[in-house]
């Protein structure tokens, strides 16, 4: 077991530093020199200009920012935000409570309401409800939270009135963000709940559980379900990646404090260290939550349990 | 049969409880965020201020984002201000004023009985502590700084008498000055908090006070009862002032008028003209359009690419434009055409500009066709010894300039005139693709009441000269404009400016900004200041006092 813990991570020090990497180099790729531009829009002259880019040393090499970067990290300080000069971890600290609501909420209902869709999709014994479900899930899975975000705005804060819009403050401006996020979250988990279900529903453990004259409900939650966590468990582990992701549009969409906010002005003012510090947090977070959920599978089904 | 028929009924009640479980919960919910409501608002009038943009620093001497200053202008007063009618200076935190002959020493009376929201006392000591921290290289001002100009230091003459002395005359100094940026803050608050925590616990001596600020969330202002001592345009508060802001940001352009409409917000910046078009039959909310003095939406010709390094090509474009058509269809009848280098409500606007290039396609063609374009390939597209009159141009995302450059390559493709669009993701992305210089036309725009914002465009070495031209004329006048402290020689200079941007067609002028407001119906008296972009919140009404604004 401890063998294991070691390899996974050092998987996921190694998926930190690749994200990291991506980030570091992605942005420097793109052309353009936004504290350069800003002052000089502020009308600075070119001296000016070189001087400022000298103190906060991106006159450097790229090579030897990036080594900087890596060293920082390796102590723990992510560095200062270019524009506002705060200490990133302090800029990300502040937002973190807010996002994590958010992603926390909207990861409950998507599990409940994608198993819960896996399930009826499966077993109710109406066709219409079984089509009627495989539509809704079909039309999750292709609708991108935004959208869902959208009418959902139209139809409960402009035309119904009956929550706010956008905003942070009480739970009621958490539960449209909370039931837009989890909903286009819910999707993939449905469709794999329901595989899974299908592909135990003809096992044999299955046809001997009814044959011992077992309640049909303790057959699908007690039996096909444990038999088909893994892959459950597994697809809500990615999930946790979308999730992040969908949190910065949930976020925007919602005008909602949170990590979304900082990251997309940091990527328009190419605030480097800021971005860099966000996805590194999110590397750190996906890591851990595979990581956790890895070890839960086997916990929970034997059959992948690891010995050393 | 009996245990489906069972299963369905289970069903059904399941849902019923689960609509009626989840309609509780919301009520309850509704309850208890009312009964908070109620008992946790002291404060009688109390209003929601829609921000557009989230920005990265609130600090006015370190940052530089217009947004900031929408709430700080009135939590800071400045050394002098502009009357937002007449533009002039008028006394602010200082009485009176004297410049040298010489141009480089400004000497600033200040007023007396004036304190600081923390209850320090407003002198000459903490004029000059604004400047210190505006001026120490460790903060990386990135606007301030470059305010003062040729700054050199200042001089404590006594406690109501400071000195500002610059290294060589400078007249948009004042300009400056009166600018939020330059707000002066509290010595105790700088001494208290250091300059990246300085953002959050700001003090100033203005109307309103800085109560919170949560990055992302809100800022929250409250007014300062102490307050006498306001520039001229200041009208004193009344039972229908404003007690308390609070600012929230909607960065993305399509919840702005929901927001309003549903009360969320009671005064939005920055709505779409499309959005704004709706509201004009809409009795609950009012539309507030604000002129902003600068250079106004325009595309700069490149004068080094062909084939707009010609003179007759780019008069040619110019006639070609039916400015007033795209503004109509794009901007909805809400921004005037612009026709020049300056906004019109820009001091020392040059109204000669006007006339010079009136629509005209037939002109337009003909000088193309004494520049040597006809249609020679019969193609519709005119060309010139094979090659085919065919322009690049830049379009950044922002100002519906991506609509605007659609209208015009419909026009112009129209009179045989083949127009590439390159789109640009933001400004950095801008700048980028003007420093390659493969292009013809590339979109420009900047907010400014001093008309010496011309210098980063039109002196040969200006940061943002993207036309390429250079002229030792202009470079002159700039210099002079900038230099001059009469307001003959400085108008003379910018006149001088403006009519050779033009003579050259140095650029294509499509709007004057303007920024559009919106305010429930209940707020009064929404105005702008000389710049703009600043509301004044001292002269802020809610006309219903007692019913507070925000969420229904």
């Amino acid at each position: 077991m401890s063998v294991y813990l070691l390899r996974r991570t050092g998987a996921a020090l190694l998926t930190i530093w690749l994200a990291l990497t991506l980030a570091f180099w992605a942005l420097r790729i793109v052309p353009g020199d936004a504290m350069a531009a800003r002052l000089a829009q502020a009308g600075a002259s070119n001296a000016q200009i070189a001087e400022r880019r000298a103190a906060l040393g991106l006159d450097r090499p790229t090579l030897i920012q990036y080594v900087q970067t890596l060293t920082g990290l390796l102590r723990g300080d992510l560095g200062n935000s270019i524009v506002s000069g705060r200490p990133v971890s302090e800029m990300i600290g502040e937002q973190l409570g807010a996002t994590a609501m958010l992603a926390a909420g909207a990861l409950v209902i998507a599990v409940l309401a994608g198993v819960a869709f896996g399930v009826f999709a499966v077993t109710s014994c109406f066709r219409w409800v079984r089509n009627g479900i495989a539509i809704l899930v079909a039309l999750i899975l292709s609708a991108p939270v935004y959208w869902v975000g959208t009418l959902a705005i139209y139809l409960f804060s402009v035309w119904l009135r009956w929550l706010p819009s956008t905003g942070s403050g009480d739970l009621r401006h958490l539960l449209l963000p909370w039931l837009a996020l989890g909903l286009s979250l819910s999707g993939s988990i449905a469709r794999v709940t329901a595989g899974s279900l299908n592909e135990a529903r003809h096992a044999d453990f299955v046809r001997t559980a009814r044959a011992k004259g077992l309640h049909e409900r303790q057959i699908v939650f007690q039996h096909m379900l444990r038999a088909g966590i893994g892959p459950i468990l597994s697809v809500i582990a990615l999930q946790t990646g979308f999730l992040l992701g969908g949190a910065v549009v949930t976020e925007a969409l919602f005008v909602r404090q949170g990590i979304g906010q900082v990251l997309l002005s940091a990527i328009q003012d190419k605030d480097f260290p800021v971005v860099q510090g966000i996805v590194v947090l999110s590397a750190v977070f996906y890591s851990a939550i595979n990581t956790l959920v890895d070890v839960l599978i086997g916990v929970l089904d034997p059959r992948v349990r690891v010995t050393d | 049969m009996r245990s489906r028929q069972r299963r369905l009924l289970v069903l059904a009640t399941l849902v019923a409880f689960g609509l009626l479980a989840c309609a509780a919960i919301a009520l309850i919910v509704n309850m208890l965020a009312a009964s908070r409501r109620v008992t946790a608002d002291p404060i009688r009038n109390r209003i929601v201020y829609g921000l557009t943009l989230m920005p990265s620093g609130f600090d006015p001497h370190i940052n530089s984002s217009s947004e900031i200053g929408i709430v700080l202008r009135s939590v800071y007063d400045t050394l002098v201000y502009r009357d937002p009618q007449s533009k002039a200076f008028v006394p602010g935190l200082a009485e009176k004023w004297e410049v040298s002959t010489d141009g480089l020493t400004y000497t600033f009376h200040l007023k007396s009985g004036v304190k600081f929201h923390d209850g320090t006392p407003f002198d000459a000591n903490a004029v000059a502590a604004t400047l210190d921290r505006v001026t120490d290289p460790a903060i990386k001002s990135q606007k301030a700084l470059y305010l003062l100009g040729p700054y050199d230091h200042y001089t404590v003459v006594d406690p109501q008498t400071i000195q500002i002395v610059l290294k060589s005359p400078y007249a948009p100094l004042l300009d400056g000055l009166a600018q939020v940026y330059l707000g002066i803050a509290s010595p105790t608050a700088l001494k208290t908090y250091d300059s990246a925590r300085y953002q959050f616990h700001q003090v100033g001596t203005g109307p309103y006070a800085m109560i919170d600020y949560i990055p992302g969330d809100h800022v929250t202002l409250r007014r300062n009862p102490d307050y006498t001592w306001g520039p001229p345009f200041y009208t004193a508060p009344g039972p229908y002032s404003i007690d308390e802001i609070v600012f929230r940001f909607f960065p993305d352009p399509a919840t702005r008028a929901p927001a309003l409409e549903t009360g969320d917000a009671n005064v939005m910046g920055e709505l779409s003209p499309t959005d704004a078009i709706l509201f004009t039959g809409n009795t609950n909310i009012r539309l507030y359009p604000q002129p902003i003095p600068g250079e106004p939406m325009q595309f700069l010709f490149n004068t080094t690419r062909a084939p707009t390094d010609k003179l007759e090509v780019r008069q040619a474009l110019i006639l070609a434009t039916n400015r007033s058509a795209v503004v109509d269809a794009v901007f909805q009848q809400f921004s005037p055409v612009a026709y020049g280098p300056l906004s019109a409500v820009t001091p020392f606007y040059a109204l000669q500009v006007k006339t010079m290039y009136p629509y005209n396609s037939a002109q337009a063609l003909d000088l193309l066709g004494k520049a040597g374009y006809s249609d020679s390939g019969g193609d519709k597209i005119l060309d010139q010894n094979n090659t085919k009159l065919h322009l690049t141009m830049i379009v950044p995302p922002w100002g519906l300039i991506p609509q605007v450059a659609q209208k015009i390559q419909s026009q112009w493709r129209d009179l045989g005139i083949e127009l590439e669009l390159r789109q640009v993701p933001g400004f950095t992305a801008l700048v980028a693709a003007a420093q390659s210089g493969d292009y013809n036309l590339i979109a420009y725009d900047t907010s400014g009441v001093d008309p010496s914002v011309l210098d980063t465009v039109y002196r040969s070495d200006g940061p943002f000269n993207w036309t390429h031209y250079q002229s030792g004329d202009m470079d002159h006048w700039l210099a002079q404009g900038e230099a001059a402290s009469d307001l003959e020689t400085r108008q003379n200079m910018y006149l001088a400016v403006q009519n050779h941007v033009m003579e050259q067609a140095l650029i294509l002028p499509i709007r004057d900004y303007v920024n559009l407001n919106g305010a429930t119906a209940n707020v009064g008296n929404l105005s702008f200041d000389a710049y703009g972009w600043f509301p004044l919140l001292a002269n802020l009404t809610l006309n219903e006092p007692g019913k507070s604004g925000g969420s229904p």
